[in-house]
């Protein structure tokens, strides 16, 4: 019986080879390295050139992640397909957390994702190694966007994709409630930024909705409560190197601050989903909501009347306050090396790439783009604008590679908020970081 | 004492039930803020955007359809092959019927986890994965240790006698199989049916792990997708989930005597 | 003619021998091939991606025994986990079963109730426990609120020292009505004689419990208790519904930690972490029989 089946052609070194490929789909840092199935593509991570002339036709497949934006993007695909009656567009999503894991393996020899889009860090790294990118350096497409943003698109020296969203992950502001609280000017320090609290908490706000229970989005406040306490901007990545310790004096500071703030989150905060905290917020019953911009879309359709700011906790002393905020550029877009529509695919990037186009998709959705010189007509988008020159860092909690790693780090904060010593919460995160590093 | 214990045991325990499911139902045709703000009561405003949302946005509609296939594909095909191999396990004498039902049953001993990606790499290979065949294939490889011990169990306790009546009047085996045995049988497929349909109808560790593509996702996969970063909103989930389980649960309401004894004969096996 | 009869019950004889070769066929294809090489797996350092790998003998079983707090972690929550169900979802069965074995229409009822549960998947029975722990305006706080014990509200998954015990609560409603079942069926077979004889002898209601029911029942007690710890070990659907993926450490078990390692590309490590998983539950189901049959 088992003469009929291939189990004899599957022989030691390919099955754990096959088994690395099967592997690419199982993370959620999704995966480097070789091809899905195909045993003779492994460790190829030449590109191809891209195609960007040619007859623009045939079918782009666009596999992306972000559900929320089916309606305009099927909107832009028809301006598209006036412009190019010959080609078209059809759209794959996946939502986010299937989109980290299994995008890989999706797009790899193109079954979809002519166009496709990856998220910042460990996923556009491991597709760059896989050689799934058609390299844009040198392409048109790349003057059309702010070169400050696009950093994250690029390795050694190589545009590979284009991040078209920018969020700054930065608490959202009630400004309305700051107003009643006496502060019409953002925090400078950390007094100033507890003194905020307080003033918010007298008049009756909740000062921080912060959505402890949900660790994707907890998160986001570590975001900005290290971008001034740490001594270099790659902090993450050297706590994952092991050349920075989370026991070392800048985050035992940081975790004690997490403490400090305890008093001014919600009631039982470290249970809390982003949906309880939104409707919190969005009610208008807190002075900040500890995520980012990418929710003011959300919170407007629950109502909120308000308007919003952005408002990041200072932890240090003004002086030594080297960013005012956090941003996040995501979403790349990238051109499938083994498509065979490049011409279309790269058309359409270039469609979107256009400030008009850019400028629909960024006021449908009321997410900032990295396109130049759109004009956003969102009151929302237009109010928080101004964040666009300010001085932010790149999000640094995308520096984690390592899930187990990331995990640890959080949730110290997440514990020192559950009443757990800082120096403890520390030595545990410390102990579980040495174990993982590779 | 037992005298009033016992009603407010049930009661409370039926309450239990009963209140948790009348929210997400409820809730299901209610906004984020009315939710929160009185989760017990019905809805005043009831809307129906939520499912909307969840067939457009959440593309249950498909996960629908695929979660029907695999299960029917992976029931039908699980009975059939168990069926076989638990006629024989009983037909056979001595030692090798037992030891083959000894093989097949040991698998209820071996939890899934333990093989997933070794079995990634083999469906992978053979171009099984992100295929709902894949998911038939694998779902039936999972539950027929369970098929085999159920229906074994019942066809053994089919008289010897019959058996050898049918085969003296010069029936083959095929045709003692299908005209007598499986008969006979029907109450117990019925019950293994029941299982198996629950089972692989609420899978999810296989989808998560082999599809890849969003049109072959099954409703729990689907289901589990609600909950990305941005997208979470309990009111669409409820919906979500009310989609999920409507099937389950009107077959439970009709066939409910075969869903106890199947899922119950899914447990005693052990 | 009785040569061509037994001819012919040869050929009978050898179709029968084709019957089971579909159900082996897919057995040990698609599963017991797969579960010895994870065997193989286990004994590399393969990272999921690279063409090559070393092997590294046993060391990936002796970083899980001195090198790493998070798989202790997960196996400390999994003890806490299944101790907790085995123990909760028994006794609570058990009463159930004793209150609704007679036939009665509200009997019917209510077990019908009881066991709806079980029929709904694991990934729905997470999303609806998730608004009931949720801590603002979820159904239990605000049930609390409702009934003036505000003072009682809980963060229930959001506290690291319980949040296990939440998710055990769950379990055990999820299907303990599949177990009261089995308990229904156990006492139903206890003969009615033996009642009348312990009335006979003026044995109280705990006395006709002690030494006619728990004896007598005790085959279902095993059936349940070697079920549910399987179920309540192997628990993963649930967790990643009601903790996230992945999951923080308080709600962390072995099932989502294999899980997780493979998602951090360490294949061969995940693999190992599977088969020490594979371990503990045939070591526990051992103990637990031991145990069981000891008692009874």
């Amino acid at each position: 019986m088992s003469r009929s089946l291939p189990t004899r052609s599957l022989d030691r070194r390919s099955a754990l080879r096959l088994f690395g490929a099967a592997g690419l789909g199982l993370g959620l840092a999704a995966c480097a390295g070789p091809g899905g199935g195909s045993s003779s593509s492994a460790t190829s991570a030449s590109s191809s050139a891209l195609a960007t002339t040619g007859d623009i036709k045939g079918t782009v497949s666009f596999a992306h992640w972000r559900a929320e934006d089916k309606a305009v993007i099927a909107d832009l695909i028809k301006a598209y397909r006036k412009k190019y009656p010959d080609a078209g567009v059809e759209q794959d999503i996946s939502p986010s957390a299937d989109y980290q894991s299994t995008a890989l393996r999706r797009i790899q020899g193109s079954r979809t994702g002519d166009l496709f889009t990856a998220f910042r860090g460990a996923q556009f790294e491991q597709i760059v190694k896989a050689g799934v990118y058609a390299p844009l350096t040198g392409s048109d497409v790349v003057g059309a966007y702010q070169k400050s943003l696009i950093g994250p698109g690029a390795s050694k020296g190589v545009q590979y994709g284009l991040p078209y969203q920018l969020v700054f992950n930065t608490p959202l502001a009630n400004t309305d409630a700051l107003d009643k609280a006496g502060h019409t000017g953002a925090p400078t320090d950390w007094d100033g930024f507890l003194q905020l609290l307080d003033d918010l908490k007298s008049k009756g706000y909740t000062p921080i909705a912060w959505p402890g229970g949900d660790s994707a989005n907890a998160g986001q406040l570590l975001n900005t409560m290290v971008m001034n306490n740490a001594p270099s901007d790659d902090m993450f990545t050297k706590i994952e190197s092991g050349e920075y310790k989370v026991t070392d004096d800048w985050f035992l500071t940081t975790l004690k601050q997490y403490g400090e703030l305890t008093p001014y989150f919600q009631a039982r905060a470290t249970g809390s989903t982003t949906d309880a905290v939104t409707r919190l917020f969005a009610g208008g019953r807190a002075g900040l909501l500890a995520t980012g911009s990418f929710q003011m879309a959300g919170v407007r359709a629950l109502g909120a009347k308000f308007p919003f700011d952005l408002v990041a906790p200072i932890t240090t002393t003004a002086d030594k306050a080297k960013y005012e905020g956090v941003f996040n550029t995501t979403f790349i877009l990238g051109v499938n090396s083994a498509s065979d529509v490049q011409p279309a695919a790269y058309a359409f990037l270039a469609f979107l790439s256009d400030p008009a186009n850019a400028g629909t998709y960024a006021n449908a959705t009321g997410q900032h783009v990295t396109v130049e010189g759109v004009d956003y007509t969102n009151a929302d988008l237009k109010a928080v604008a101004p964040w666009l020159t300010r001085k932010t860092l790149l999000a640094p909690r995308f520096q984690f590679l390592n899930l187990d790693i990331r995990t640890a780090v959080e949730n110290a904060a997440v514990a020192v908020v559950g009443g757990k010593k800082p120096a403890q919460a520390a030595e545990e995160a410390q102990r579980v970081i040495d174990q993982k590093r590779a | 004492m037992t005298k009033t214990v016992r009603p407010i045991v049930l009661t409370l325990g039926a309450l239990a039930v009963v209140l948790p499911l009348l929210v997400v139902v409820f809730g299901t045709f209610k906004t984020l803020p009315q939710l929160f703000d009185s989760p017990l009561s019905p809805p005043s405003s009831p809307t129906l955007d939520n499912y909307r949302r969840a067939v457009d946005e959440g593309g249950l509609a498909a996960a629908f359809v695929n979660s029907a296939i695999v299960t029917a594909g992976a029931v039908v095909l699980t009975l059939a092959v168990a069926s076989l191999a638990a006629f024989f396990c009983a037909r056979v004498p001595g030692r090798v019927g037992w030891i083959v039902f000894g093989v097949l049953v040991a698998g209820l001993a071996v939890p899934a986890q333990a093989a997933i990606v070794p079995q990634y790499v083999l469906f992978d290979r053979l171009g099984l994965t992100d295929s709902l065949l894949g998911l038939v294939l694998v779902d039936t490889t999972m539950t027929l240790p369970t098929a085999v011990f159920i229906l074994g169990g019942f066809l053994r306790s089919i008289p010897e006698e019959l058996y050898e009546a049918a085969e003296l009047d010069g029936a083959g085996p095929l045709r003692v199989f299908r005209s007598m045995a499986l008969p006979l049988t029907r109450p117990a497929l019925a019950t293994t049916g029941i299982f198996l349909f629950v089972m692989d109808w609420n899978d999810l560790l296989y989808p998560l792990l082999f599809v890849r593509s969003h049109e072959h996702r099954t409703l729990p996969l689907a289901l589990l997708d609600f909950q990305g970063e941005f997208l979470t909103q309990y009111p669409l989930l409820f919906a979500g989930v009310v989609i999920a389980s409507a099937p389950v649960v009107v077959v439970y309401v009709l066939l409910q005597r075969f869903f106890v004894s199947g899922l119950t004969a899914g447990a005693v096996r052990g | 003619m009785s040569s061509t009869r037994s001819a012919r019950s040869r050929r009978a004889a050898r179709a029968l021998w084709w019957f089971p070769v579909p159900a082996l066929a897919l057995y040990l294809f698609f599963f017991a091939y797969p579960t010895v090489q994870a065997v193989q797996y286990a004994l590399t350092d393969w990272d999921g991606y690279s063409a090559t790998y070393d092997n590294v003998g046993l060391s990936s079983f002796t970083e899980l025994a001195t090198g790493d707090d998070v798989f202790r972690n997960a196996a400390a929550n999994n003890l806490k986990l299944t101790l907790t169900v085995v123990l909760a979802q028994t006794a609570l069965a058990l009463l159930l079963a004793l209150y609704l074995v007679r036939t009665t229409r509200a009997s019917t009822l209510l077990r019908a109730l009881f066991f709806l549960p079980t029929v709904l998947s694991s990934v729905s029975v997470a999303f609806v426990w998730r608004f009931v722990y949720d801590p603002d305006g979820g159904l239990l706080n605000s049930a609390l609120r409702a009934v003036g014990a505000g003072s009682w509200q809980s963060v229930y998954l959001g506290n690291p020292d319980t949040a296990v015990f939440w998710l055990a609560l769950t379990q055990v409603w999820f299907h303990v009505g599949q177990m009261m079942v089995v308990f229904i069926a156990g006492l139903q077979a206890i003969p009615r004689e033996l009642y009348e004889a312990a009335d006979l002898d003026g044995a109280g209601r705990w006395a006709r419990f002690r030494y006619v029911t728990w004896p007598l029942v005790a085959p279902a007690t095993g059936i349940v208790v070697a079920y549910t710890t399987v179920q309540s070990f192997k628990a993963f659907d649930l967790v990643l519904g009601l903790g996230g993926n992945p999951p923080g450490p308080a709600l962390d078990l072995l099932s989502t930690r294999v899980y997780t390692t493979f998602s951090n590309n360490r294949f061969g490590y995940a693999a190992a972490q599977s088969l020490v998983f594979m371990a503990l539950i045939a070591l526990l189901t051992w103990v637990q029989r031991r145990a069981v049959r000891r008692a009874t």
